[in-house]
């Protein structure tokens, strides 16, 4: 039997003011003139209730970006789900802010890229660090949930615990940690982010500190990159099992990174009801349940908590989405990750980013 | 997301909550319904709350104290004894506060 999903991440306008250098957007970029209007987002999010589904992820890109971001909120919110903004914060004013309240908004999850004005700007390719630190004084007037996301990576993580005391001052009830992942832009500039052992284990050591230190007060999550670990990530909680993405056009992915796999047909929601592609679409069946797997995740007693890692790494790393994802260290292609990680160890001396770029 | 792999580690324990704490949901947490089940919906999931968290949960107004909690449970459960009732109301809202989803 097919669950039903459990949420929704509606990424709901690939534009965005910032052009961050780990952006896990897709390198192709979909056009202003494809996004859904309004009331095409309002009537998924009402099939998405239907469906069972509980949270909606605003994100994008900026999902600010779009003009009509208070009008999805209570659309959403009037369909009975929980709704959270995932945001850079860039183009949120105070009283835009308070009229997302009003429409419902639940949660507000502010990214940061560094404690610091000069690397943030370098990370972002843009100024905004300072106002990001305006809006979020400005958060605790309002009855929502605030996490404070906090991208590390090997640039900034010599200063994890200068970065941890600067989230706090923001007081929010959630930090979120995220060391950045190896899809899209983060690919591209891989062998600049991928962090040290050292750093790693550090970071590891600073996260422990802090939350006991503010135990009952602030909630710190973690996100131990897969590189390091011994097991892949439960990707999506396993394909077609919990979550769902909407992009920009419409097109409805069970991973934000499913685009590269060649040959996947996506469904769009402007051609389909929300139920049908969950259940019957060809995308969501592709990976669904434990047909797919290759040894050695088919006799591997964790195929049910990690469900074979991220069919989309595997296809970037190997070239075929159907093989165990290569960070699991029973993956027969895990050197690659080792290469990966010895890279991280030598000196970069000299860092050229690829900024993430926008389309028109 | 691409990146569920989320894991917390280090807990020591936290401030009890106090006979006059006044525990409540926390901003951004609230009830929901899931099928036929009463949830409580918060930034990363939901708790399914039934029996005994659920009556503990419905009184967390934000206005009753922790002793007036306990002695209405107490007293909604004839046998109950009121110094048990407190210790599993403290350590209800204690895991839930370290989640964020109470305040007191």
């Amino acid at each position: 039997m097919i669950p039903n999903p459990l949420a929704l991440i509606a990424e709901i306008t690939h534009r965005c003011p910032l052009h961050c250098v780990y952006c896990s957007n897709p390198l192709q970029l979909a056009a202003t003139k494809a996004e859904l209007s309004t009331a095409e987002w309002i009537r998924a999010f009402q099939e998405a209730s239907r469906l069972g589904i509980l949270h909606l992820h605003l994100t994008g890109g900026e999902p600010a970006a779009r003009a009509d971001l208070k009008d999805l909120i209570a659309g959403g919110h009037q369909a009975g789900l929980y709704t959270n903004l995932i945001t850079s914060g860039i183009g949120i004013t105070e009283a835009r802010l308070a009229r997302l309240v009003e429409a419902g908004l639940d949660h507000i999850q502010l990214s940061f890229q560094d404690s610091r004005d000069e690397p943030a700007k370098w990370i972002a390719g843009a100024n905004g660090h300072a106002y990001k630190i305006a809006l979020a004084q400005k958060i605790r007037q309002f009855q929502i949930a605030f996490t404070v996301n906090l991208v590390v990576h090997r640039q900034n993580l010599d200063h994890i615990e200068e970065m941890i005391e600067f989230v706090e001052q923001l007081q929010p009830e959630r930090v979120e940690i995220a060391h950045a992942q190896y899809y899209g832009w983060a690919l591209k500039n891989r062998d600049t982010l991928l962090p040290t052992p050292q750093q790693l284990e550090n970071c590891l050591r600073a996260v422990e500190e802090a939350q006991i230190r503010l135990a009952g007060k602030v909630r710190i999550d973690c996100v131990v990159p897969d590189y390091y670990a011994r097991y892949p990530k439960a990707c999506m909680g396993g394909w077609g099992r919990r979550l769902m993405l909407i992009d920009p056009s419409g097109q409805a992915l069970p991973c934000h990174a499913a685009g590269v796999i060649p040959g996947m047909q996506f469904d769009n929601i402007r051609e389909h009801p929300l139920e049908w592609i969950w259940r019957e679409s060809a995308a969501f069946q592709r990976f669904r349940g434990e047909q797919w797997m290759p040894e050695p995740c088919r006799s591997c007693d964790r195929r049910t908590e990690d469900f074979g890692g991220c069919r989309c790494q595997a296809l970037l790393l190997t070239g075929d989405a159907s093989l165990t994802d290569p960070v699991c260290s029973l993956s027969p292609n895990h050197h690659l990750i080792e290469t990966a990680r010895s890279a991280a160890e030598s000196d970069v001396e000299q860092v050229s980013w690829s900024y993430r770029t926008n389309m028109g | 997301m691409a990146s569920t792999g989320r894991f917390s580690i280090g807990v020591l324990s936290v401030s009890r909550p106090s006979e006059t704490s006044q525990p409540r949901l926390a901003p951004g947490c609230r009830w929901g319904t899931h099928g036929e089940q009463q949830v409580v919906l918060f930034p990363e999931g939901m708790i399914r709350v039934q029996g005994t968290g659920q009556n503990i949960l419905e009184l967390c107004d934000g206005q009753r104290t922790v002793q007036e909690i306990v002695t209405t449970l107490s007293e909604r459960y004839d046998a109950a004894d009121p110094a048990k009732v407190k210790e599993d109301v403290s350590c209800f809202l204690e895991a839930l506060q370290r989640k964020r989803i109470v305040d007191y």
